[in-house]
């Protein structure tokens, strides 16, 4: 320690950092008095030191319990905590387990930097404390950003006014806290360096010949001698807009110039910040009622208003509400990144009307069919489905399309699937495992749902009409296990009006006859 | 077919150069859609999507279905073969890489069966049974307008012809094929091609044989019958 007066040292308690907090207050002394009593340098490089008092201050809170959680959960937590911090700090920057705040800017307002650090100290403990983290956490201030970690790191929990007085706080720290991996380490202590110091007294060029530019740039950085590029938290992004009407309204019809001047809002936020939404909130809101809430899903990010609006009207569409509408609101609930993308150079607008056309109907439908190939999707993707299916969607509710799959079974009523049209990013990769697992015999396109009990008459089977059967039988004995044993003969069939069947016999002990499905 | 007859100042054509005459004209003739010759039955050129069925192909105007516009299919009751009559156009729409909604089918569509038929299930989508007829016909106009939706089925009885002609009109304007399929015929329907089909009469108990009648096509003017063995496609 060559310089204790500028490097103060505060204890750290492991228990909680509230303590940590209160012995804080130990490090509180005026800037000035401390560069010109401790180092009685002359009048003029007070005066320098007073015109770089605006330089950057940097407070470091490191978390080192971060470390054995998986790294995207660390990030979530960062993040969150970043978040916190937005109340102290206006930049905050990420780092591995450490978050990173300048203070300066901040100090006159709150009022001293132990102000600062029993409020983050507070925060930090609190949310710490929610995710069952031990709530100790080590901290450091400095001019820059990367001497604020160093000194983090090394738990010496040091605050440093001074740029000049760098070198000797952080010459005190042992090069673990440089993080390197084990093949520099054990470099580094064959060269006899034990401490940062050491490696100050070596001379620049050979250590970048050794370490590489990335150690040195390090140790530069932590001096403040070359710039540092961090990278700052933004706060995500929020969109919430209220619109009082002047007079109640009962025609949602009416509401849709007030709702496109809503989105035209809404597009212009996304297109500044270069984002789409994929999930809106659109509420009416009544008087003395609960508010109707309209959820508009979006297949595909967009921030097109027109693609919007058209998913309102067919909201609409569908919508009673109980009450005059007094006000809307609309809120983002999810953000995406927009994509681009680029318009073909011939259209398929230009292909269409190449061929001969019919007649002049037709004609002004082409003219008409401008407004669906309007580029609010690429032209070529699935996007024009994409929009199909959200209208659908929006329309006749959210499990009412369906997509079909095969499985691999042999009770038959258990071999097709229908699921909500979800997650269809992947067809291919969906036909690929299908196609193998098919019965070898012939299936119906129709399957009843329940099958239907056959009668015989006079020794003949009939469904509506006389039935032959055409081929058979096709054993299936499955699910015996489940309690409900299937037990089948599968035969194919013919009424005499022509429809063909699809009909089973049960090897059970009254051998009915049923109907299960037609091959259209 | 249409005599030409030579401007009364010239000399009579050779033989050469009739032949040449003719091909001209009937290059004109058969380039020309709008043009409508009774005794023509291909005479609207091949602009057809092969049925896959040889026997139909010979009696559909343009050898096959249409590219776009409204069919409707009769059959008396479902179990006919009215769709492996159209299994072929399926497997090509699917592999031109568009999509099959099926709205409201009358029973569970069963995905084992489209496997063995080789069409791509991950193309397939289907709008579920209880959808009121409102809903349903509000759907099919929408995925006709919609040019990835390929072809587009239903299951409607008794629609009026204004509602026709709004399908016919979305069909065209989306390039695309609908179809519906119907218990019972109604005469003045303004679809492209109506078609009835029959379990076949003349062979008893033959199970692959169906009676295809085309009671109205545009381009075509009497009905014209065929039967077809509807698991021997081209």
């Amino acid at each position: 320690m060559e310089d204790p007066e500028r490097t103060k040292q505060l204890t750290l308690s492991p228990t909680g950092s509230m303590r940590a907090a209160s012995t804080a207050r130990v490090i509180r002394l005026p800037l000035r008095t401390d560069v010109a009593t401790a180092t009685g340098k002359s009048r003029a490089t007070a005066n320098h030191g007073a015109s770089k008092r605006r330089s950057a201050l940097w407070y470091a809170l490191y978390l080192p319990q971060l470390e054995a959680l998986p790294r995207p959960q660390q990030q979530q937590y960062l993040n969150k905590l970043a978040a916190l911090a937005q109340e102290v700090s206006s930049t905050v920057s990420f780092h591995p387990q450490a978050l990173i705040f300048e203070i300066r800017s901040s100090l006159k307002y709150f009022g001293g930097i132990d102000v600062i650090h029993r409020r983050l100290g507070q925060l930090v403990a609190a949310q710490l404390a929610e995710w069952a983290l031990s709530d100790h956490f080590l901290y450091a201030v400095s001019p820059t950003v990367t001497g604020s970690l160093l000194l983090a790191r090394s738990g010496h929990n040091a605050l440093v006014y001074q740029k000049d007085n760098l070198r000797s706080a952080l010459g005190r720290l042992s090069t673990e806290v440089l993080q390197l991996n084990r093949e520099q380490n054990r470099r580094l202590y064959n060269m006899g360096v034990r401490h940062l110091r050491d490696i100050w007294r070596l001379p620049p060029a050979g250590l970048r010949r050794r370490f590489g530019s990335d150690f040195l740039n390090q140790l530069n950085q932590a001096l403040g001698k070359v710039p540092e590029p961090t990278r700052n938290y933004l706060p995500p992004p929020a969109f919430l807009t209220c619109y009082d009407l002047p007079y109640e309204l009962e025609n949602l019809d009416r509401l849709l110039p007030v709702a496109d001047e809503i989105f035209a809002q809404l597009c212009d936020f996304l297109r500044r910040r270069d984002l789409g939404t994929s999930q809106l909130l659109f509420s009416l809101q009544h008087e003395k009622r609960g508010c109707t809430e309209i959820s508009i899903g979006l297949r595909q990010p967009s921030r097109s208003r027109k693609h919007l609006m058209l998913l309102l009207e067919t909201h609409f569409s569908n919508l009673s509400i109980p009450a005059p509408v007094t006000a809307v609101k609309l809120e983002v609930t999810q953000f995406d990144a927009f994509v681009g993308y680029s318009n073909p150079l011939q259209t398929s607008e230009k292909w269409g009307q190449s061929k001969n056309s019919f007649d002049s109907g037709e004609n002004q439908q082409r003219s008409g069919r401008k407004f669906y190939s309007d580029p609010i999707f690429p032209p070529n993707s699935r996007g024009n489905l994409n929009q199909l299916i959200e209208q659908l969607q929006a329309r006749l509710g959210e499990h009412h399309v369906k997509s079909i799959n095969s499985v691999a079974e042999h009770c038959p009523e258990y071999a097709s699937q229908q699921a909500d049209y979800l997650e269809f990013d992947t067809p291919g990769k969906k036909r690929e495992a299908v196609a193998t697992q098919v019965a070898l015999h012939p299936r119906p396109f129709w399957l009843l749902e329940q099958p239907l009990q056959l009668r015989i008459r006079r020794g003949r089977l009939y469904h509506r009409k006389a039935i032959t059967i055409v081929s058979g039988p096709e054993r299936i004995e499955t699910h015996w296990w489940s309690g409900t044993d299937v037990r089948r003969d599968y035969y194919v069939a013919r009424e005499q009006n022509g429809s063909r069947l699809w009909i089973y016999r049960e090897r059970g002990a009254d051998k009915r006859w049923f109907l299960h499905g037609f091959f259209a | 077919m249409s005599v030409i007859r030579a401007p009364s100042g010239t000399p009579g054509p050779t033989a050469g150069e009739a032949c040449t005459h003719t091909q001209h004209i009937d290059e004109l003739l058969h380039g020309n859609p709008n043009l409508w010759r009774g005794c023509d039955m291909a005479g609207q050129g091949c602009h057809g999507r092969s049925t896959g069925f040889s026997q139909l192909d010979d009696i559909l105007p343009g050898r096959g279905w249409p590219d776009r516009g409204l069919v409707e299919i009769i059959s008396p009751c479902w179990g006919m073969g009215e769709l492996q009559l159209l299994i072929p156009l399926m497997r090509s729409i699917v592999e031109q890489g568009k999509w099959i909604l099926w709205i409201s089918p009358p029973y569970l569509l069963y995905a084992p069966a489209l496997v063995q038929a080789g069409i791509n299930i991950g193309q397939v989508l289907v709008v579920k049974l209880d959808t009121s007829c409102k809903d349903a016909l509000w759907s099919m106009e929408k995925a006709l307008q919609t040019e990835n939706c390929g072809l587009v089925l239903a299951w409607q009885n008794y629609l009026p012809g204004r509602v026709l002609r709004r399908l016919q009109l979305a069909a065209a304007t989306g390039d695309t094929l609908g179809v519906l399929f119907k218990h019972h015929d109604s005469k003045y329907s303004p679809s492209s091609i109506r078609l009835q089909i029959k379990g076949s009469s003349s062979h008893k108990g033959s199970f692959t044989e169906a009676e295809v009648t085309v009671i109205k096509a545009r381009g075509n003017f009497r009905p014209l019958t065929t039967h077809i063995d509807l698991y021997q496609q081209v």
